[in-house]
C-alpha cells in the first residue's frame, strides 16, 4: 500500500536543513571570535548560557507537542536562535536574563506560533525586545574587561579578563563584592554608534588610541574587524547559496544611502558617518544573518528587496531620530509585520502571465 | 469674546451646518446599509444553495437543499450535511464567516458515494419509490419492472424506505469524478470523501 | 540555487534566451549510451492499448482468432484525439482484454492481446520518395494513416496537431532534441546515429506544417548527437540551436522561450504564439512513414538502472511487455525493488509491472535502493524559497504548498496552480523532503473533482426542479380534469326533466316492441308445430 504513496520526483540532492543551519553557523564563527579577542570571553558565555537554554526549552516544547526530541532537534534551528539572540544581547549579561529572554523567544515566539517554519517574527529579535523593554537598563550596559582593579589596562583575554567575564556572566562566582561594583563602572558600550548615540563623543574620543595598529584593541577598531569578519561570513553564506542577495543588499543599501544623504558635518558627531552606520554598528550582522532568517522574511524576489528597504530605513530613522540604541531588532520585527502583505502582493510574473505593469501599460495605451 | 481671525458666529453657524449635513448623510448610509442587507439575505440564499450537494435527502432536516440553504441564511447550523461532505462545511464558514466545524453526527456520517440499485426479482411494481425519488432516477410503471437509472442517481436514498418489500440496496460507486492523487498525509483518511476508491 | 555553480558553470549560447529557474541533477546517461540501439527479438506476446489520448477507445478492426500481418491496420481511432494501431509484427489475435496501463493507480484499460507467431510476414511497404510533391493536407493524410503519433511522451497524435496550426499559420517549427531528464537517453541516441533521416523527417514535417522557418533545438552537452546532426544538417535550410542542459529546458515551453524568447500564454498552446514543436523521434517516424511506408509500429525505448546487467537503447515494438525487456537486460530481481517509466524526476513507479511499452514509453528504470533509495521523512517547510528560484514557471511553490495544505482553492488560483508542468525540481531541491509535486497534483485534482461534483449538482438540481414542475403540471392537469368532468355532469342535469320524459316514452316503445316480437315469436312457433302436426296428420 505504501508503494501507491511514491510519486515523482524519485531523486532528490536537497542539503537538509540542519546542513543550512550548519553552514550558517560555520559563517558566523570568524566574527564570533574575533569578537572575542576583542572583548573577551563575555561572547562565548553569552552563546553557551542561550545555547544551552534553549534546546532545554525546545526539548520541553517538542515533548509537550508530542514529537519526538531526537529526531527533531537535529535541524540546529534552536542553535541558530540562540547565537544570533547572543550576539545583540550584551556582553557580560547575567546568566538569568539570558535565560528568560531565549524561554520567551523559543517558548512564545516560535513555539506558541506552531514551531519550526510557522513563527511569523524572528524568535531571536523577539526575545531581545522582551528583554530590552523588561530590563532597559540591563541591556543597555556592557561589560567588557578593559581595567582591573587598580585601573590599570588589561588584556580582555588574560586571566583578569576571563574572570572578569565570568563573573559579569555569573554573578554567584563573584566572592568578592568590591569586584562587581567595579564592574559597573566598566565600559558601558554597545557599539561605536551607540557612543555617538548617547552624544558623548567625549567618550568615544578618550577610547580611541593612538595605536593604529590594526590590531590594537579599541573601541572603534575592535567593531570594524568584527563587522568585517561578519562580513566575510556572509559573503560566504551568499556564495554558498544558503542566502539569496536580495534582502543583504536592500538593508545595506538603503542604509548606506540613508546615511550619505543625511550627512552633514555638523551634526556627524550625532548622526553619524555612513562608515559608522555601516561598520560601527549591529548593520551586517543583521542584514546577512537575521533579517535573511527565512521563515520570517518575504519570500519573494521583489518583496525581499521591498522588506530590506523597509528595515533598512526603520533601521536608520530609529537610530537618528528615534530613542533606542540600536535598532536592529526593532527594525526586523517591524519588517516581519510586512512580509505576508509583501508576498501576497509582490509575486513574480508567471510563464504565460502578462506583468500587472504592462497590463497597466496596455490598459493606458502608452 | 471675538478672537482676531475667526467670526464666531459665523463659525457656529458653519459648525451647525456640517453636523446636521453629516448626520444626514450618516443615516443615508444606515438606511441604503439595511436596504442592502435585504437584497443580499435573498441573494445570500442562492449562494448558499450553490454550494449545497443537490441531494435533495433531507438528511439535514429539512425538505430538500433550498429550504435548508434559507434556514442557514436566518441562522441555522452549517454542519448538518452528509453528503457534502467537510468540503460543503469549510465553503459555507468561509462564505458565512462563521467558524468550521465537524459534521453533527445527529444528522449522520460522512459516508463514501451509494447508488440505489433495485432486485428486480422482487420488485412488486407498486411505483412507491418512484414517487418518493427527488430526481426522477427510478424509471417504471404501475405494475411494471422498476429500475434506477445509476446514471441519475443523488445516493439520497429516500427510495429505500417507502418499498414495501425491501428490495432495494444502496452501492458503493464511483460518481462521475476523476480520481486522482491524495494530500501526502491525507491517504488514509475517511474525511477526504472526493477520492471514491474503487 | 547555487550562486557559484550557475557562475561556473553557465554556457552561453547566443542564439539562445534565457530561461528562469531549473536544475543540474545528476544524470546517469553514461551507462545506456556507451552502446548502439539494439533490435529487440520478438517477445511472446504484444499487448497494444485501444485508449486515446482523450478517454474514449479506439475502434478494433479485429477481433479474437483472427490471423494479423506485421504493417496491417488493426484498430481505428474514433475522435481525433486517436491514432491508428497497425500490428508490429505477425501473429495471432490472443483476446481483447484488461490489463494495467502505465500508471501508479492500478487502472485497467482494454488491450488487445497478439500472440507473436515468430515468422514476422509483414504486409508490403509503400515507400515514396517524391513526397515533396504531396500537399500539406495529403502529407498530414498519410502522416495519419501511418499511425504517426507525438512520441514524446505525451502521446498527443502528430496530425492533429498539424492540422491546428493549419488553421493559425505556423512561421517556426522547433524539432525538440533536447532530452534533460536524467536517465532518458533514447533521443540521444537515434540523433547520432540517424541524423540524416530525422532531418529528412524534419523537412516532411515542414512541409506538411507550411512553417516558413525549421529549427533543431539540442541539448548542448549531446556532443555525439551534435557533431551527427551538423554533418547532417550541412546542405539544409534548417537551423541547428544549443540550448543549455537544465532540466526541464527540453519540456515544450520551455524550449518555446529559450528559442524564440517568447512565452506561451497562460492555458494556450505554441501554436498560439505560431510556433509548432515536434518531438525528434516523431520526425524519424515522419521519415519512416513516407519515404520508406513503414507505418509506426517501434520507438527507441531506454533502459536503466542498477539491477540491469546491460542498460542500454533498445528499438522496441509496441505492445513488448515490460518484464521482458528487464529479462532482456538481466534483470536481478533481488536488487530489483520498483520500476519506473520515465525519467527518475517526472517518471511514473509502476503499480504492477505488467505493462506494455506504448507510444510514450521512452523510458524504463530498474530502481534499486541504491540509486533510489527511500527519500527522507517530510519535515516543517522553512519557506528558505530554493523552490521558488529553480521553478521554470516562475511560480511560488512555498505558497503553493500552504495553499495546497489549507486546501484554499481560491488562492491556488491566484496563485496559478494551473501553470504548474509537474517537473518536480521544487521537490528536488527542497531542504524538509517535503513531496511538493504530489501536494500540486492532489490539489489539482481536487480541483477537476469539486469542478465536476458543481456540475453534477447542478445536474441534480435541474431534475428535480423538472420534476417539482412535472408534480405541479399534473396536479393542475388533474385539478382540469375534474373541473372538466363536473362541468359535463352539471350540463346534462338541465334538461333532465325533457329527457326523462323522452326516456319513458322511449321505454314505452322498447316494452311494446318487445311484447310485439314476444306474440310474433309465439304465434309462429304455434304456426310451426300445426305444421308439424298437420303434416303429420295429413
Amino acid at each position: 500500500m505504501t508503494r501507491l504513496a511514491i510519486t515523482s520526483p524519485r531523486q532528490t540532492n536537497a542539503r537538509s536543513v540542519s546542513r543550512l543551519m550548519a553552514i550558517l553557523l560555520f559563517c558566523l564563527s570568524p566574527g564570533i571570535l574575533l569578537s572575542c579577542w576583542f572583548f573577551g570571553i563575555g561572547i562565548l558565555l553569552n552563546i553557551l548560557i542561550a545555547t544551552v537554554s534553549a534546546l532545554a526549552f525546545e526539548a520541553i516544547c517538542l515533548i509537550f507537542r508530542g514529537k519526538n526530541p531526537k529526531v527533531q532537534m537535529k535541524d540546529l534551528s534552536a542553535v541558530v536562535t540562540a547565537v544570533l539572540f547572543a550576539l545583540s544581547i550584551p556582553i557580560g549579561m547575567p546568566w538569568i536574563f539570558i535565560v528568560a529572554g531565549i524561554g520567551f523567544a523559543i517558548l512564545i515566539s516560535k513555539h506558541a506560533y506552531g514551531g519550526l517554519g510557522q513563527n511569523p517574527f524572528n524568535p531571536a529579535m523577539t526575545g531581545y525586545l522582551f528583554l530590552l523593554l523588561s530590563f532597559p537598563l540591563t541591556m543597555t550596559t556592557w561589560h567588557v574587561p578593559i581595567h582591573d582593579l587598580t585601573g590599570s589596562s588589561i588584556s580582555p583575554l588574560s586571566i583578569e579578563g576571563i574572570r572578569q567575564s565570568l563573573v559579569a556572566s555569573f554573578p554567584f562566582l563573584a566572592f568578592d563584592s568590591n569586584i562587581s561594583t567595579a564592574l559597573i563602572d566598566g565600559m558601558a558600550m554597545a557599539t561605536p554608534l551607540t557612543e555617538y548615540k548617547l552624544a558623548s563623543p567625549n567618550a568615544l574620543a578618550s577610547a580611541l588610541s593612538t595605536d593604529t595598529s590594526l590590531w590594537s584593541r579599541d573601541a572603534s577598531t575592535g567593531w570594524e574587524m568584527v563587522n568585517i569578519a561578519y562580513l566575510l561570513g556572509g559573503l560566504t553564506l551568499l556564495g554558498l547559496g544558503v542566502i539569496r542577495w536580495h534582502i543583504p543588499l536592500a538593508i545595506i543599501g538603503t542604509v548606506a544611502l540613508l546615511s550619505l544623504a543625511f550627512y552633514s558635518s555638523t551634526s556627524a558627531a550625532i548622526t553619524g558617518t555612513p562608515y559608522m552606520h555601516l561598520f560601527g554598528s549591529a548593520t551586517i550582522l543583521g542584514a546577512f544573518f537575521i533579517a535573511t532568517d527565512p521563515v520570517s522574511a518575504a519570500t519573494t524576489p521583489s518583496g525581499r528587496l521591498i522588506y530590506g528597504v523597509i528595515i533598512g530605513v526603520s533601521l536608520y530613522s530609529i537610530r537618528v531620530w528615534g530613542s533606542y540604541l540600536d535598532a536592529v531588532a526593532i527594525a526586523v520585527v517591524f519588517g516581519n509585520f510586512w512580509a505576508p502583505m509583501l508576498d501576497h502582493f509582490f509575486k513574480p510574473t508567471s510563464y504565460g502571465h502578462k506583468s500587472k505593469f504592462s497590463q497597466l501599460v496596455k490598459g493606458l495605451r502608452l | 469674546m471675538e478672537t482676531p481671525f475667526v467670526n464666531t458666529t459665523a463659525a457656529t453657524y458653519l459648525f451647525i451646518g456640517v453636523t446636521i449635513s453629516f448626520s444626514l448623510y450618516a443615516l443615508a448610509k444606515v438606511y441604503h446599509w439595511f436596504k442592502k442587507r435585504h437584497q443580499q439575505q435573498r441573494l445570500l440564499v442562492d449562494k448558499i444553495n450553490q454550494l449545497l450537494p443537490q441531494t435533495q435527502c433531507g438528511q439535514c432536516g429539512y425538505e430538500g437543499c433550498r429550504p435548508y440553504a434559507r434556514a442557514i441564511s436566518k441562522g441555522e447550523q452549517v454542519n448538518q450535511c452528509p453528503p457534502g461532505g467537510i468540503e460543503t462545511i469549510v465553503k459555507l464558514t468561509t462564505l458565512l464567516n462563521d467558524q468550521v466545524k465537524t459534521l453533527n453526527p445527529a444528522h449522520g456520517e460522512f459516508e463514501v458515494f451509494k447508488v440505489a440499485v433495485i432486485r428486480e426479482d422482487e420488485c412488486i411494481g407498486c411505483t412507491k419509490c418512484i414517487k418518493a425519488c427527488p430526481v426522477d432516477a427510478i424509471l417504471g410503471g404501475p405494475k411494471l419492472m422498476h429500475t434506477v437509472i445509476a446514471a441519475e442517481c443523488t445516493g439520497c436514498d429516500l427510495c429505500v424506505d417507502p418499498c414495501p418489500v425491501d428490495c432495494i440496496d444502496m452501492i458503493p460507486a464511483l460518481a462521475n469524478i476523476t480520481p486522482g492523487w491524495c494530500l501526502p498525509d491525507d491517504l488514509n483518511s475517511l474525511h477526504n470523501s472526493l477520492w471514491r476508491k474503487s | 540555487m547555487n550562486f557559484l555553480a550557475r557562475l561556473l558553470s553557465s554556457q552561453h549560447s547566443t542564439a539562445v534566451h534565457k530561461t528562469t529557474g531549473g536544475i543540474t541533477p545528476a544524470h546517469f546517461k553514461e551507462h545506456s549510451l556507451r552502446s548502439q540501439i539494439m533490435p529487440t527479438p520478438l517477445p511472446e506476446e504484444l499487448w497494444l492499448s485501444l485508449k486515446q489520448r482523450d478517454g474514449k477507445m479506439l475502434e478494433s478492426l479485429v477481433s479474437v482468432g483472427d490471423r494479423v500481418l506485421k504493417n496491417q491496420l488493426i484498430a481505428t481511432p474514433t475522435t481525433a484525439y486517436g491514432a491508428p494501431i497497425h500490428a508490429p509484427t505477425s501473429g495471432q489475435i490472443k483476446e481483447i482484454t484488461a490489463k494495467h496501463v502505465v500508471n501508479s493507480f492500478a487502472e485497467r484499460q482494454l488491450h488487445i492481446v497478439i500472440a507473436v507467431d515468430g515468422q514476422d510476414k509483414f504486409e508490403p511497404l509503400q515507400p515514396m520518395t517524391q513526397y515533396q510533391s504531396l500537399s500539406a493536407s495529403q502529407l498530414i493524410e498519410k502522416l495519419h494513416d501511418q499511425g504517426v503519433g507525438g512520441l514524446a511522451g505525451t502521446d498527443f497524435p502528430t496530425p492533429g496537431k498539424l492540422n491546428l496550426t493549419m488553421q493559425s499559420q505556423t512561421q517556426l517549427l522547433i524539432i525538440n532534441a533536447c532530452e534533460c531528464e536524467p536517465f532518458i537517453t533514447a533521443d540521444e541516441a537515434l540523433v547520432r546515429e540517424k541524423a540524416e533521416q530525422i532531418v529528412l523527417g524534419a523537412e516532411i514535417l515542414q512541409q506538411a506544417s507550411n512553417a516558413e522557418k525549421c529549427i533543431v533545438a539540442i541539448a548542448n552537452e549531446m556532443s555525439d548527437a551534435i557533431q551527427a546532426l551538423k554533418l547532417a544538417l550541412a546542405n539544409s535550410v534548417i537551423e541547428l540551436v544549443l540550448i543549455p542542459t537544465k532540466y526541464p529546458a527540453g519540456g515544450e515551453r520551455q524550449i518555446v522561450q529559450a528559442v524564440t524568447g517568447k512565452e506561451v500564454p497562460s492555458g494556450g498552446l505554441p501554436s498560439d504564439i505560431n510556433v509548432l514543436i515536434q518531438n525528434v523521434d516523431t520526425a524519424y517516424a515522419a521519415y519512416r512513414a513516407i519515404v520508406i511506408g513503414q507505418p509506426c509500429i517501434s520507438r527507441i525505448t531506454t533502459l536503466a538502472g542498477t539491477p540491469l546487467k546491460t542498460p542500454k537503447n533498445f528499438e522496441v515494438l509496441f505492445g513488448t511487455p515490460i518484464p521482458f525487456l528487464l529479462e532482456l537486460c538481466g534483470n536481478d530481481v533481488l536488487t530489483h525493488e520498483s520500476t519506473i517509466v520515465g525519467g527518475s524526476l517526472m517518471g511514473v513507479t509502476l503499480f504492477d509491472d505488467n505493462v506494455a511499452i506504448s507510444r510514450a514509453t521512452n523510458c524504463v528504470i530498474a530502481a534499486s535502493l541504491k540509486w533510489f533509495p527511500d527519500l527522507p521523512a517530510e519535515l516543517a517547510c522553512i519557506r528558505c524559497g530554493d523552490c521558488a528560484d529553480v521553478c521554470p514557471a516562475k511560480l511560488l511553490p512555498q505558497q503553493l504548498y500552504a495553499f495546497s495544505r489549507s486546501q484554499d482553492s481560491e488562492n491556488l488560483e491566484d496563485q496559478n496552480l494551473s501553470d504548474c508542468i509537474e517537473c518536480g525540481a521544487c521537490s528536488y531541491v527542497c531542504p524538509s523532503n517535503i513531496p511538493l509535486v504530489q501536494y500540486f497534483r492532489a490539489s489539482k485534482a481536487t480541483e477537476l473533482a469539486q469542478v465536476q461534483q458543481s456540475q453534477l449538482s447542478e445536474h441534480w438540481q435541474e431534475r428535480y426542479q423538472y420534476r417539482q414542475y412535472r408534480l405541479k403540471k399534473d396536479k393542475e392537469e388533474s385539478k382540469n380534469r375534474k373541473a372538466r368532468l363536473t362541468k359535463d355532469r352539471s350540463t346534462k342535469t338541465d334538461s333532465a326533466d325533457f329527457s326523462r320524459s323522452k326516456a319513458k316514452a322511449d321505454i314505452a316503445a322498447a316494452v311494446s316492441r318487445v311484447k310485439k316480437r314476444k306474440t310474433e315469436s309465439a304465434l309462429r312457433k304455434t304456426q310451426e308445430a300445426q305444421d308439424v302436426t298437420g303434416k303429420s296428420q295429413t
